[in-house]
């Protein structure tokens, strides 16, 4: 547990320099003080992203080797990336009632992929919770977490394949659309909620392991039956 | 005291039962008395488990009259007959999202039972390292040793046993004889229903044959 | 053991049973948020439209999918543990109020998560003062289907194709509750007074509660 408590501090420390730098950019001067949301708002997404597509590799690689550890990889990823997710959606709709008026705008494909890949997810983590058997869960899970990346690069690209209320990226090969210091707060973030990622991860991969550890998988279930003891049945 | 001046536990007097619109049983005449274990024999649909279930109060009488533990089954309150009686039927109670320790100990708290035995009946079941284990991971003999856990701590006066030892190894159905014995010492009453006829010889002082929804006790 | 310890005994553990198998918040809400998205969508995503529809699309979707919440611990009920309850002596009507306990805390969850949503997907037109008398009539309508479908899980116990037949029972009874909790937030927006409607919602639990608990024994008696 000590790597884990130490890769939590580094990723408090790094998302409070990560906040630090979101907070003291100036402000927009049509967006206002909500432009610092976009401190927060991409590398969130971007950080789900990256999340859904190490399930995708792990699951992948589960269907190959079938061990465990790419398993408790795919599946740690999907409840880290749900959360990145989750934080995306928010910033994103606090950011657009401000700006466009509106928290949500069902005409938006961005908006309208990004929450069916949420909820595409969470179906993810239900399947995994109704399923009690690990082997059984795992491979359901792989064949679910390979077939849904397909969303990531629809939901990233959707801003350039259709017409959207939101913009398109930012930050491109060629250079950033945005003032440097909103920029730079963009992407000491992106590293901040890396080492986030990474962080929870490692949590959250420890804790499966300790729950597998827990299961007496070593001793046979008949084993924990006993022969009954006729003689103390009055004693009761 | 001669036997006919003592007390029936159960007494069915020319009981009928329709179920459905369907009558299942006829004059059935039967008296368990105290410290009696009598078995009932039948081919599949002969009713027994609808006997069974009436001799629970969980089936009204149509016809005739019955008495549980001295009282007539058509009085409007039942709660404390029923208190005393113990039924194993053919499929288990247990909910399956418990482990058997939280099963036993809500049968427990319902059955204001003393809380503190619910770990010792469990060891004595032979559950007792598996108590932590949820109910629908365990097997069919698992849940039946449950249902005997839960009757040791009830300590019924009737106790009635539908099927309860199919499906279950040696040591299990051993365990159902101890059972039965148990509440016989106390001066219980045991009512037996199998299509085992070999079971029920084993079990039971006598052995009666229910068929064509009738059945006539002996003497 | 009292009527209200058994009460509150069957309510810990139903409580128990849907921490561990989470259909209510993993599987039912989720569900229900993605039917709240598919009305705008059906709806040809016109905003006015969708912002003028959200509290009629909340309160249909809420009890829709608010009777499965209602009606999943009727579903698991056999007629071995109803035996096993009778044979413990525990009362019919505590258990009927134990699921109110149970049923109305998840309901009230339930209705009240998928009203947030409702507001921020839909931005509804909501009057001046409205939010508390919505919130209100959410936490009235969720106690009376939660009644409902405690009942109409009672009495079609032991039938078989239950589930369905449960719900076409608490569907049509659960207008009224509809009726007050929109007409409710419609009064104000007409300045016409909200308190008969409240009234009627209150009435309507009270009623339902009242009914649960005097038809439980009696339903008990006619399932056997």
């Amino acid at each position: 547990m000590t790597r884990v408590r130490v890769l939590l501090s580094l990723a408090a420390v790094a998302v409070g320099v990560g906040l630090w730098f979101a907070l003291t950019a100036p402000p927009d001067a049509l967006q206002g003080e909500y432009a610092r949301l976009l401190g927060i708002h991409p590398p969130s997404m971007w950080v789900a992203f990256i999340a859904f597509g190490v399930t995708a590799f792990g699951s992948i690689m589960w269907l190959v080797k079938k061990t465990e550890r790419w398993d408790r990889l795919a599946a740690a990823s999907v409840e880290v990336g749900v959360i990145f997710t989750a934080i995306g959606l928010f910033t994103g709709m606090v950011w657009g009632q401000a700006v466009w008026g509106t928290a949500w705008d069902w005409q938006d494909p961005r908006l309208m992929s990004t929450a069916v890949m949420f909820f595409v997810y969470l179906g993810y983590i239900a399947l995994r919770n109704a399923i009690d058997d690990p082997a059984i869960r795992a491979r359901r899970s792989a064949i679910l977490g390979t077939i849904a990346v397909v969303q990531v690069p629809l939901v990233y690209f959707s801003v350039n394949l259709f017409r959207t209320l939101h913009q398109t990226q930012s930050i491109r090969p060629d250079g950033s659309t945005m003032p440097r210091e909103m920029s730079l707060a963009m992407l000491v973030n992106m590293g901040a909620f890396l080492i986030l990622y990474v962080a929870l991860m490692a949590a959250r991969i420890e804790v499966a392991k300790d729950e597998a550890a827990a299961a007496p998988e070593s001793t046979l279930a008949g084993e924990a039956v006993r022969p009954p003891r006729l003689s103390e049945v009055e004693d009761v | 005291m001669t036997l006919s001046s003592v007390k029936p536990i159960l007494s069915f007097q020319s009981a009928g039962v329709s179920l459905g619109g369907r009558p299942i049983l006829r004059a059935v005449e039967l008296a368990v008395g105290p410290g009696e274990a009598v078995g009932i024999a039948g081919p599949n649909g002969s009713g027994k488990t609808t006997l069974v279930r009436a001799a629970a109060t969980l089936v009204s009488i149509d016809q005739g009259s019955l008495s549980v533990l001295g009282s007539d089954t058509g009085a409007p309150d039942l709660t404390a007959v029923r208190r005393s009686i113990g039924l194993i039927g053919h499929q288990p109670a247990s909910i399956p999202e418990l482990t058997l320790f939280e099963n036993l100990d809500h049968i427990a708290r319902l059955g204001g039972f003393d809380r503190s035995r619910v770990t010792r009946a469990l060891e004595v079941v032979g559950l007792g390292e598996a108590a932590g284990r949820k109910v629908e991971v365990c097997s069919f003999g698992m849940k039946r040793r449950l249902e005997i856990a839960h009757l040791l701590l009830a300590r019924p006066r009737l106790l009635l046993l539908d099927e309860a030892a199919s499906g279950l190894d040696d040591a299990a159905r051993d365990l159902i004889g101890a059972l039965v014995d148990s509440v016989l010492a106390r001066d219980g009453g045991c009512l037996v229903v199998s299509h085992d006829r070999g079971q029920l010889e084993t079990l039971t002082d006598r052995v009666l044959t229910l068929a064509h929804g009738t059945l006539k006790a002996a003497q | 053991m009292t009527f209200w310890r058994q009460a509150l005994e069957i309510a810990r553990v139903d409580l128990t049973v849907e921490s561990r198998v989470g259909n209510t918040i993993r599987i039912t809400l989720p569900f229900a948020v993605v039917a709240l998205m598919v009305f705008p969508l059906a709806l040809g995503l016109q905003l006015g439209v969708v912002s003028a529809t959200g509290l009629g699309v909340f309160w249909a979707i809420g009890i829709l999918f608010g009777m499965q919440v209602a009606l999943r611990q009727s579903a698991s009920d056999t007629r071995e543990r109803r035996d096993l309850q009778a044979l413990l002596g525990v009362d019919p009507a505590a258990r009927f109020v134990g699921r109110l306990f149970s049923g109305g805390l998840l309901m009230v969850g339930f209705l009240l998560t998928m009203l947030v949503a409702m507001a921020v997907l839909f931005d509804p037109d909501i009057p001046q003062g409205g939010w508390p008398v919505l919130v209100l009539s959410t936490l009235l309508v969720a106690i009376g289907l939660t009644e409902l479908g405690t009942l109409a899980g009672e009495i079609t116990t032991g039938l078989s194709h239950r589930t369905v037949l449960a719900s076409l029972i608490v569907a049509p009874l659960a207008l009224p509750l509809v009726i007050g909790a929109s007409q409710s937030v419609e009064a104000l927006q007409r300045d016409t007074g909200i308190l008969a409607w409240i009234l009627l919602l209150i009435a309507s639990d009270l009623a339902l509660a009242v009914a649960g608990v005097a038809l439980a024994r009696p339903l008990e008696k006619a399932t056997r």
